[in-house]
C-alpha cells in the first residue's frame, strides 16, 4: 500500500463516486457560478486527493480484509445494503459509534441520536471536519475534513439510510434574489454570524462561525439541520428558495471586492479604531518627532 | 474736531495731519529707519513685540555643497508631490474615459475596486510629500534663530484705568439707587427670556396620552407573520428554530418595538421549561413567542443557542434563557423579555391572544406605573 | 493719510506700494508684525494640539462636500442604484443617498472615507494634546479657561463624531441610535419627556436624522469654530507654555517666530496630516454602510460597535450590572443610566475640574508658565495613570464581544475580566506609575549629585573596584555635585555632555559625528601612505592582524 497508487488516487477525481450521489450538490454545469465554484474548489480538491488516496487505500484493504474473514455478523443482517451503505456502515462502525450508539441511537453524555438527522447533517458535520470530534469541548471546532468525499457519501449513505432525515439539495445553490437573500440574511443570520459572515461570540466561549471558508452545500446543510446551537431553518421556515438567495447575498459579499481599500477584516469600529491609533496617531507622532528634531 | 465739523454737509475741519502715532512712531523718524539695513529693522521691530533673537544658526551658505544637496532634497520633495498629484488628477479624470471606468461592479477585484485606493494613494502621497517638502525646506535651507520674548502678566494700569471706566458708567446710570428700574429689568429680562425660548416649547410632547411606549401593534387575533407578510402554521417550524415574526398589521415588519421572536422549543426544552408565574399558557404547545427588543437597551436579541436554550444580545451580551420565561441569566439586562400570548386561529395560523402584558423595550422611569 | 512722495522710506516696489494701500486702509502692519514675531516653543508636543485644528479643517472642507449629495431624510425609497446586492430593498433616503455618494459620485467614496477617518483623527488627537497637557501640568493657573474649552472641544467632538455616525441610518448606526435612545429613556423622572422632544415621539419616528444633520452640519462646527477662536485668542494672549531648561523662565518663552521657521513647520504639518487622512481615506475601507445594510429595527449584527471614542461607554454599559432600582411608588431608575449618563458625567466633570481640585489639594495659586515633567509630580502622574487605565479597560470591554472572537475567549469571561479589571488594575496603575516617577527622579539627582558613569572601572589600592563618574557641575570637599535639581532633563550619557563623541544626532540611526581631535588625526594621516596607516591602525588596534604587511589599497 502506498500513497502514490494511480488507481486509488482515481475515484475521488472522477466518475465513479459522482455515480453513487444521488444528490447533485453541484450546480448544473456550465452555470457560471458553477464554474467559478469548481475554480475555486479544485486547488482544495487536490489536497484532499492525496488524504483521499491513503483513505481509500485503507478502506479497500479493510474491505478486504473483513470480505475475506469468515464470521462476519453484519454481512449477513445488511444483505439488502448498498455497497455506499455498506462501505459508510464500515466508517460508521470505525469512527461515529463511540459516540453515537451502535445504531444511530447516541450515547449520553456522549454523542446525540442520529435519528434523523439526515444526509444533509452527516454532510455538514463531516465536510466540514467537525465529526469526528478530538474531544469534547463546548463546541466542536471545524477542521480540514478527515474524510474523502466519496467515503463521506457513504457515510451520508448509510446514516439516511438508517435513520432517515433531511436530504440534500440539488441544483443551483445560488439561483435566488440578491437583495432578498440580503434582506433575509441580516434579519435570521447577521445576528450571530456578522452583516458580512465573520463570526462573533456567542456565550461562555461558544461562537458563530465565520462563513469565510464555507462552501454552498454547507451553508444550505447547517441552516437545514441546525448544528450545535444554531437554530433549525426548515423548508417551511425558510424556503429552498430563500435559502438559496441567502447563499447567493453571502458568496457575493465574500466574494466582492472592497471598494474603499483594504477591508480590515470588515468588521468595523473595532479594527477602524485600531487603525487609526497604530497607523494615523503613529503616523503624526512619527512625523512632528522628526519636525522637532535638530536638523 | 468740533460738532459742527463733523455734522453732514460740511467739510470739516482742515487737512492736517493728526499727531503722529505715538510710540516708536516718536522715536524714530522715517529717515532713521530708512537708514538701517533689513535685519536691523526687524530685529527692532522684534525688540517692540518684547522679542529678542539671541542667536542665529545661519543657513547652509549660498552655493554650498549642504546648499545644494539641500535644494536638490526639496526640489526633489516638491517635484514628486506635483507628480503624485498630477497622475491622481490623470487617474480621476481619465476613468471612464482612456482609463477603465471607475464605476462599481461586483467584481473580486478590477479597476473598479483600485479606483478609490488610487486617488488616496497618490492623493494623500502628494499632499504628505508637500508637507515633507515645506518641513525640510525650514530645517535644511531657513537660518535657525533662538528667540526669546517675554510674557508678562495683566498691567496693573490697564486693570484700574479699566475699572474706573466701568464702575463709573454704572455709577453714572444710578442703578443702585434707581430700584425701580432695576426691578423693571428683572422682571422684563424674565419675561423676554422666556419670550425667546417659548418656540422651542414645540419641541415638548407628551409621552404619557396613550402609552406609546406600553403598546404595541399586537392585538387579539393578530397574526403573526413573517417579514414578507406570509401566516405561519404550527407546522411550519423545526423544533429548535427561532423565526422572527411581526403583526400583521400594515408596517408590522418596520415597527420599532413589534418584532417578535417565535420559538419552537425542542422536547428536552420542553420537559425543563418554567414559564413565569402567570404565564404559563403564554405558548402554544411547545411554541413560545418573546419580544425581540432587548430590555436593556433596546436592541434586537436574537442571537439564540438552541443547545443553551441561552438568547444573547450582541450589543451588551445579556443572556436570557428561553426555558426560564426569558429570564436574564447574564449581563447588564434586568428584566425577563416580554413574553406574547399566542394560539392557533380557525384556520389554523398563529395568532396574538392580546398585546404584550407589559412594555417591552427598555426600561424606564415610570414604566411600572403604566 | 497725508504722506508726501518725496518722504524717506517711502516703498518704491510694486509690492511695497500695495502694502502701503492695504495698510492706508487697514492698519494691519502693527498686529501682523506682532504675530509674526510670536515665539512658539521648539518641542515637538506642542504641535499634537496643531494636528487636531488641522484635522478639523479637513472636516470642514470634506464635510460641506459631502452634503452636496446628502439627504438627509427618512422618507421609504426602493433602491435601484449602482450596487447589485441592494437593489430593490427598502431603504430610508438618507442611507440610499449615501449609497449614492459611494458608488454613484465619482470620488464619492474617498471624501466620505476621508471624512469619517479624519473624524477619527480628531478626536484622537484632541485626546492625546489633553494628555500631554495634563501630564505636564499646562493646565495650572492661568490656562484654566483653556482647560475647560478644550474639555467642552472634546465633548463636542463626540457629539460631532456621534450624529456623524448615526446619520447615514445603516444597520449599525441604527443600532447604536437605538441604543441612544434608550439611555435618554433611562433618564429618571424626565427621560420619555426628553425622548419625545428629540425624536420628536417614539422612537424611531421620522424627524431624527434631519435634526441630526443640522445639529451635525450647523449647530455643533459654529460652536466648536467659535471655541477654537477662543482657544487661540486665549493662547495667544497668554503665550506658550515651556519646559524648563536653560534660560527658559516663567516670565519668557523660548523658541522660534512664528514667521519664517514656524509656519514652514506648521504649514507642512498641515499637509501631512491632510495627507495621512486622504491616504487614509483612498487605502483603507471605513464604514462601509453598503455591508451594513438599511436599518431595521428588528435586525442587528454580531460585534456592533460604536467608533473607538465613544466605545468606552459601550464598556460601561456592557460591564454595568444588572441593578434597577425600583422607588416607592412603583418608580423604576432603570440599570442603563448609571453607566451611560452618570459614570460619563463624573468622568468629564472631574476632568473638567482637576485644575481646580489640584489648586485646592496643592494650595499652589501662583501663575505657572514653566511646564513639570510628569516624574516631578508623581500624584498627578499617578492619578492620570490610574484614570487612563479606567478608560483603557472600558474602551476595550466596548469591543470585547470582537477581541473574545478573534483570540478564542469565552465571552462571559471577558465580561468578568472586564468587571474585575476595572477595579483592581487602575490602582496598581497608580502605585506603578508612582513608584516609575520617584525611580526616575531618585536617578535623576543621582547623577547630580555623583555625575555621570563613564564606563571606566577603576581598582582601588585596597582591592575595590568602583567606577568612575564624571561630574556635571562644581564638586564640594566629598566630590558631591552642587547642582540642585530643576525638574529638567539630566544629561544621562557622556556623549551628551560632549564627552567621547559628540551628542547622538539623526533621526533613523545615530549619526556620530567625529570629535576635533579625531579630525586632526585624519587631517594629518591624509599625507601618509595608505598602508602606513592601515599597518599604524593594526598594530595599536588590532593584535589580531599581527602586524601583517597589507596590500596597499588603491
Amino acid at each position: 500500500m502506498s500513497t502514490t497508487n494511480p488507481q486509488s488516487d482515481a475515484p475521488s477525481d472522477e466518475g465513479a463516486p459522482r455515480g453513487l450521489r444521488r444528490w447533485s450538490g453541484r450546480p448544473t454545469e456550465g452555470s457560471p457560478a458553477a464554474a467559478a465554484r469548481v475554480r475555486r474548489r479544485s486547488k482544495q480538491r487536490r489536497r484532499v486527493a492525496n488524504v483521499a488516496g491513503l483513505m481509500a487505500a485503507l478502506v479497500l484493504t479493510g474491505t478486504l480484509y473483513s470480505a475475506l474473514s469468515p464470521a462476519q455478523a453484519t454481512e449477513e443482517s445488511a444483505a439488502s445494503e448498498s455497497s455506499a451503505e455498506a462501505a459508510g456502515r464500515e466508517l460508521y462502525e470505525r469512527s461515529c459509534i463511540t459516540c453515537h450508539g451502535e445504531n444511530l441511537e447516541g450515547v449520553p453524555t456522549r454523542g446525540p441520536s442520529l435519528i434523523g438527522v439526515g444526509e444533509a447533517a452527516v454532510y455538514f458535520q463531516v465536510h466540514t471536519g467537525r465529526m469526528p470530534l478530538v474531544r469534547q469541548e463546548a463546541q466542536a471546532p471545524d477542521k480540514p475534513a478527515v474524510f474523502s468525499d466519496e467515503e463521506i457519501d457513504q457515510l451520508m449513505a448509510y446514516v439516511q439510510a438508517n435513520g432517515g432525515g433531511p436530504t440534500l439539495p440539488s441544483g443551483d445553490l445560488r439561483e435566488g434574489d440578491l437583495a432578498e437573500g440580503g434582506e433575509l440574511f441580516r434579519l435570521n443570520c447577521a445576528s450571530c454570524h456578522n452583516f458580512v459572515g465573520e463570526g462573533g461570540a456567542l456565550s461562555s466561549g461558544k461562537r458563530a462561525p465565520s462563513l469565510e471558508d464555507a462552501n454552498d452545500l454547507e451553508i444550505y446543510t447547517a441552516m437545514l439541520t441546525g448544528p450545535e446551537n444554531m437554530p433549525i431553518f426548515g423548508d417551511n421556515q425558510l424556503t429552498p428558495e430563500e435559502k438559496r438567495s441567502i447563499i447567493n447575498y453571502i458568496q457575493t459579499i465574500k466574494e466582492q471586492a472592497d471598494p474603499g481599500g483594504f477591508g480590515v477584516g470588515r468588521i468595523g469600529p473595532v479594527a477602524e479604531g485600531v487603525v487609526i491609533w497604530v497607523v494615523g496617531v503613529a503616523a503624526l507622532l512619527f512625523g512632528i518627532f522628526w519636525m522637532g528634531s535638530k536638523a | 474736531m468740533s460738532t459742527r465739523e463733523s455734522a453732514p454737509g460740511t467739510t470739516g475741519g482742515a487737512d492736517v495731519p493728526g499727531p503722529l502715532h505715538g510710540g516708536p512712531d516718536d522715536e524714530y523718524t522715517p529717515e532713521q529707519l530708512a537708514s538701517m539695513s533689513r535685519e536691523e529693522l526687524d530685529l527692532l521691530g522684534a525688540g517692540y513685540d518684547d522679542v529678542q533673537v539671541l542667536h542665529v544658526d545661519p543657513g547652509p551658505e549660498p552655493g554650498s555643497a549642504a546648499e545644494q544637496r539641500a535644494v536638490r532634497q526639496v526640489a526633489l520633495t516638491f517635484g514628486l508631490a506635483g507628480l503624485a498629484a498630477f497622475a491622481a488628477f490623470v487617474i480621476y479624470a481619465g476613468s471612464g474615459w482612456f482609463l477603465p471606468d471607475w464605476q462599481w461592479e461586483i467584481t473580486e477585484g478590477g479597476w473598479s475596486a483600485i479606483f478609490t485606493p488610487l486617488i488616496g494613494a497618490l492623493g494623500g502621497l502628494a499632499l504628505i510629500l508637500v508637507g515633507i517638502g515645506m518641513v525640510l525646506f525650514t530645517k535644511n535651507l531657513l537660518p535657525h534663530e533662538t528667540a526669546v520674548q517675554d510674557k508678562h502678566d495683566g498691567s496693573h494700569f490697564d486693570r484700574v484705568t479699566t475699572g474706573a471706566t466701568l464702575v463709573g458708567g454704572l455709577h453714572n446710570s444710578g442703578l443702585a439707587r434707581r430700584k425701580l428700574i432695576t426691578r423693571s429689568l428683572v422682571f422684563m429680562g424674565s419675561g423676554i427670556g422666556l419670550m425667546l425660548l417659548m418656540p422651542l416649547g414645540g419641541l415638548i410632547r407628551n409621552p404619557n396620552t396613550g402609552d406609546p411606549l406600553g403598546t404595541t401593534s399586537w392585538a387579539e387575533g393578530v397574526r403573526l407573520v413573517r417579514d414578507d407578510g406570509s401566516p405561519i402554521r404550527p407546522g411550519d417550524q423545526q423544533p429548535g428554530s427561532l423565526e422572527t415574526v411581526f403583526p400583521a398589521v400594515p408596517g408590522g415588519n418596520r415597527e420599532s418595538d413589534a418584532a417578535t421572536m417565535l420559538i419552537r422549543l425542542r422536547p428536552e426544552q420542553v420537559s425543563v421549561d418554567r414559564p413565569r408565574n402567570g404565564q404559563e399558557d403564554f405558548g402554544y404547545g411547545d411554541y413560545v413567542a418573546y419580544s425581540k427588543i432587548c430590555t436593556h437597551a433596546g436592541c434586537p436579541v436574537s442571537l439564540y443557542e438552541q443547545e443553551t436554550s441561552r438568547i444573547l444580545c450582541p450589543c451588551h451580551q445579556s443572556q436570557f434563557d428561553v426555558t426560564q420565561g426569558a429570564k436574564p441569566v447574564f449581563g447588564p439586562a434586568t428584566r425577563p423579555l416580554p413574553q406574547l400570548p399566542i394560539t392557533v386561529d380557525d384556520e389554523g395560523y398563529f395568532v396574538a391572544r392580546s398585546d404584550y402584558i407589559e412594555a417591552v423595550g427598555p426600561t424606564y422611569w415610570n414604566r411600572e406605573r403604566i | 493719510m497725508a504722506r508726501t512722495a518725496t518722504a524717506p522710506g517711502v516703498p518704491t516696489s510694486r509690492l511695497g506700494k500695495a502694502a502701503l494701500e492695504v495698510d492706508d486702509r487697514l492698519i494691519v502692519a502693527g498686529p501682523l508684525r506682532r504675530s509674526l514675531n510670536k515665539v512658539f516653543p521648539d518641542h515637538w508636543s506642542f504641535l499634537l494640539g496643531e494636528i487636531a485644528l488641522y484635522s478639523f479643517v479637513v472636516l470642514l472642507l470634506s464635510g460641506t462636500y459631502l452634503t452636496f449629495f446628502f439627504d438627509a431624510s427618512m422618507r421609504e425609497v426602493v433602491y435601484e442604484g449602482t450596487y447589485a446586492p441592494l437593489r430593490g430593498a427598502e431603504m430610508s433616503a438618507a442611507y440610499e443617498s449615501t449609497l449614492y455618494l459611494s458608488f454613484d459620485v465619482r470620488g464619492g467614496l474617498f471624501v466620505r472615507q476621508l471624512h469619517h477617518w479624519a473624524a477619527l483623527l480628531f478626536v484622537a488627537s484632541i485626546v492625546v494634546h489633553l494628555l500631554r497637557i495634563f501630564f505636564t501640568g499646562a493646565f495650572r493657573r492661568p490656562r484654566e479657561t483653556n482647560w475647560l474649552i478644550g474639555i467642552a472641544l472634546l465633548v463636542l467632538s463626540f457629539a460631532m463624531g456621534f450624529t456623524g455616525y448615526s446619520m447615514p441610518d445603516d444597520l449599525l448606526s441604527g443600532t447604536g441610535l437605538r441604543i441612544v435612545s434608550a439611555i435618554i429613556l433611562a433618564i429618571p423622572v424626565v427621560g420619555t419627556w426628553v425622548h419625545w422632544a428629540v425624536f420628536n415621539g417614539d422612537y424611531v419616528g421620522e424627524f431624527i436624522v434631519g435634526r441630526m444633520y443640522i445639529v451635525h452640519v450647523l449647530i455643533i462646527p459654529a460652536i466648536i469654530l467659535a471655541l477654537i477662536a477662543m482657544h487661540l485668542l486665549i493662547l495667544v494672549k497668554q503665550k506658550h507654555t515651556q519646559f524648563p531648561g536653560p534660560g527658559r523662565t516663567e516670565h519668557n518663552v523660548v523658541g522660534n517666530r512664528l514667521f519664517p521657521a514656524f509656519a514652514g513647520k506648521a504649514g507642512g504639518l498641515f499637509f501631512i496630516v491632510f495627507g495621512v487622512c486622504a491616504a487614509l481615506g483612498g487605502l483603507v475601507q471605513i464604514n462601509p454602510v453598503w455591508l451594513w445594510g438599511p436599518y431595521n429595527p428588528a435586525q442587528v449584527s454580531a460585534a456592533s460597535q460604536p467608533d473607538w471614542y465613544v466605545m468606552f461607554l459601550d464598556g460601561s454599559t456592557r460591564l454595568f450590572p444588572a441593578w434597577d432600582i425600583n422607588l416607592p411608588g412603583d418608580y423604576t431608575i432603570p440599570a442603563l443610566f448609571w453607566p451611560t449618563v452618570v459614570l460619563p458625567g463624573i468622568l468629564f466633570t472631574l476632568l473638567a475640574l482637576y485644575p481646580m481640585i489640584e489648586r485646592k489639594l496643592t494650595r499652589d495659586t501662583a501663575s505657572h508658565h514653566l511646564l513639570q515633567r510628569p516624574r516631578d509630580v508623581p500624584v498627578r502622574t499617578s492619578l492620570g495613570m490610574m484614570a487612563l487605565t479606567f478608560y483603557v479597560v472600558l474602551m476595550i470591554s466596548g469591543g470585547n464581544d470582537v477581541v473574545a472572537e478573534k483570540f478564542d475567549i469565552s465571552l462571559n469571561a471577558m465580561t468578568w475580566a472586564g468587571r474585575i479589571g476595572l477595579i483592581i488594575l487602575p490602582p496598581l496603575a497608580y502605585v506603578f506609575a508612582y513608584r516609575i516617577c520617584l525611580g526616575l527622579q531618585k536617578h535623576d539627582r543621582e547623577v547630580l549629585e555623583h555625575g555621570l558613569e563613564t564606563g571606566v572601572i577603576r581598582r582601588l589600592p585596597h582591592g575595590e573596584f568602583i567606577e568612575v563618574h564624571q561630574p556635571l557641575g562644581p564638586v564640594d570637599e566629598h566630590g558631591h555635585g552642587q547642582l540642585a535639581y530643576g525638574g529638567a532633563p539630566v544629561p544621562k550619557r557622556m556623549n551628551q555632555v560632549g564627552g567621547a563623541r559628540r551628542a547622538v544626532r539623526g533621526f533613523f540611526k545615530p549619526i556620530e559625528e567625529p570629535v576635533q581631535v579625531e579630525l586632526e588625526q585624519r587631517r594629518d594621516e591624509h599625507g601618509l601612505a595608505a598602508a602606513e596607516s592601515d599597518r599604524e591602525l593594526t598594530t595599536s588596534g588590532r593584535p589580531s592582524d599581527g602586524g601583517r604587511p597589507q596590500e596597499p589599497r588603491d
